[in-house]
């Protein structure tokens, strides 16, 4: 629908517009940019001469390995047990009736909570009980972070489960849980894909969580940050921009076949 | 509608143990503890009633720090509502369907991107010899570098706007999908220009997604402390930062008292926030 068909206002809105995602993209872009060129000296390259060496450094960097290791670990430990916990507060979502506002503004609770906060506060009950910080206790923080966005978004692919489908399988004698497994399971299944990745992707790029969180191992942006703050070098970059491009790719597959599925 | 084989209250125990343990437990204990005093024998806290926590706030410019935090965030929700809001229009009324989409995709996608390594790389950018001093240089606007794009407050400005721009535009997307596109092509017919159905149709009828918007940035800002850590300038501070600059010396009383007060400002607004426009409405039509 087209509403304007002043030109000025039109002009303004395009421009902010540009100016916001220009913001956003444009840095992280630089970087990735800088990351090709072979100077010591950040700049971006010139197309002759793009050269992958930073990358090829990387499988030096036995610090940076280990920890995006580590951090691949606990990422996929976060994603099953949010994805996992996300299902089960969306379908209690869907079928309760009046409380559902409370419910979810208690499982989307955790998201405003500062990293530092929580991670502190984690840490702290954690060294007090004696448990040992270790790959478990990050996890336990990246859930909280996670779950929100997760359950969110498994949420959003309900909109694909219609009451009438669920009747007709009862009507020709499906159970209850046939029903699920047979309609209600593969109608959200890309929603949980999405929840999957979208989860992963959180605990990999999260840093104040980690950091109060993490035992002798530390994660990958945790090493990152420690790096960037004592002279960045070239390889610096290339990690960075690696996941930068690695988390942009797997964001903009999922948002892009989830979108052109939307009906208008 | 009866969409699984068990009851509500069996699908919620996983998930309310889960948060109730590792989320809300010990964010209580450390609101519970920043009213226990020191005890220096052990290095740890004892339960004593103590209010020193909170006096060690007043002391050495700290509330300024809690202060100048909230206005901080409070300009960068302000700043994010400017952009997000023709971002939502943009989205809304005038892409077509293919660009409105990719607009969503570009919108989402920060979301799950490191806001470390986005603030960290605003510093290839807003350096001494980054991108803008460069540009400034070469075309002749300056002379000499400028110093105070890099490692000032207005580098964490514009590092936590980057961030959390995104954060601002869905709930105004979210609201502009629910007005009537009839009420907008009325308000034309009768002859009211863009700034005039802005005014008077646009704006009051999303002043739901302007209040979440504002919500949303505000509190991950207030939460944020990366962009001060990798932007700010010598001594620049921000309560996060602060936090874990008091807990590096073990001062729990205090670290928890800091903790403390900027839970109650953040749970304050979410639940005003949530009381006035209901969170949950804002997710409803698309979820059901």
């Amino acid at each position: 629908m087209r509403v304007v068909d002043e030109r000025l206002p039109r002009l303004i809105v395009w421009t902010i517009t540009i100016i916001g995602f220009v913001a956003i993209y444009a840095p992280p872009l630089y970087l990735l940019g800088v990351s090709f060129n072979p100077s010591l000296q950040p700049g971006l390259p010139s197309p002759s001469e793009l050269t992958l060496q930073w990358y090829g450094a990387l499988a030096s960097e036995r610090a940076l390995l280990n920890a995006l290791w580590h951090s691949l670990l606990i990422a996929t430990g976060t994603a099953i047990a949010a994805t996992v916990l996300s299902l089960m507060a969306a379908l209690a979502y869907v079928e309760l009736r009046d409380r559902r506002s409370t419910w979810f503004l208690f499982v989307l609770l955790p998201m405003f909570v500062p990293g530092v906060i929580q991670g502190l506060a984690l840490s702290v009950i954690m060294t007090r009980v004696g448990i040992k910080a270790s790959a478990l206790t990050v996890m336990a923080g990246h859930l909280m972070w996670a779950m929100p966005f997760a359950f969110i978004v498994i949420l959003t692919s309900f909109a694909a489960v219609k009451n009438s489908y669920l009747m007709s399988a009862a009507d020709l004698g499906a159970s209850r849980w046939r029903q699920f497994r047979d309609i209600t399971l593969p109608l959200i299944r890309p929603g949980l894909v999405s929840a999957f990745i979208f989860s992963f992707l959180l605990s990999l790029n999260e840093f104040s969580r980690a950091f109060y969180l993490a035992g002798r191992q530390n994660t990958l942006p945790v090493v990152l940050f420690g790096k960037m703050n004592s002279g960045a070098s070239p390889t610096i970059y290339a990690m960075s921009g690696a996941i930068f491009l690695v988390s942009v790719v797997c964001v903009a597959a999922i948002a892009i076949r989830s979108l052109m599925r939307r009906p208008q | 509608m009866k969409i699984f084989p068990a009851a509500p209250a069996a699908l919620m125990s996983a998930p309310v143990l889960a948060i109730a343990l590792l989320g809300i437990a010990p964010l209580v204990v450390v609101v519970a503890w920043s009213f226990w005093a020191w005890d220096p024998s052990t290095y740890w806290i004892k339960p004593e009633l103590s209010f020193a926590g909170y006096a060690a706030i007043l002391e050495a410019g700290r509330w300024t720090v809690i202060l100048s935090t909230m206005f901080k965030a409070a300009l960068t929700a302000i700043i994010c509502l400017l952009i997000a809001y023709p971002t939502a229009y943009a989205v809304q009324f005038l892409a077509s369907r293919r660009l409105a989409m990719i607009m969503l995709a570009l919108m989402t996608i920060p979301f799950f991107t490191s806001y470390l390594i986005r603030s960290f790389s605003w510093r290839l950018v807003l350096g001494r010899t980054g991108v803008i001093n460069t540009f400034l240089q070469d075309i002749g606007l300056t002379s000499a570098p400028i110093d105070w794009l890099l490692f000032s407050d207005f580098a964490v400005i514009v590092g936590l706007v980057a961030s959390y721009l995104p954060f601002a535009t869905f709930p105004l997307i979210l609201s502009m999908q629910r007005v009537d596109p009839v009420l907008i092509s009325a308000a034309r017919d009768l002859g009211a220009g863009f700034w005039t159905v802005l005014r008077t149709v646009l704006l009051p009828l999303t002043r739901s997604g302007i209040f979440a918007g504002f919500l949303f940035v505000f509190v991950m800002a207030v939460g944020s402390s990366t962009e001060v850590q990798m932007l700010g300038g010598a001594g620049a501070s921000i309560v996060s930062v602060m936090i874990s600059d008091v807990m590096r010396v073990a001062n729990f009383p205090l670290a928890f008292a800091i903790s403390t007060v900027v839970l109650v400002v953040i749970f304050g607004l979410v639940l005003i926030g949530d009381r006035r426009l209901g969170l949950a409405r804002l997710f409803e039509d698309r979820s059901q």
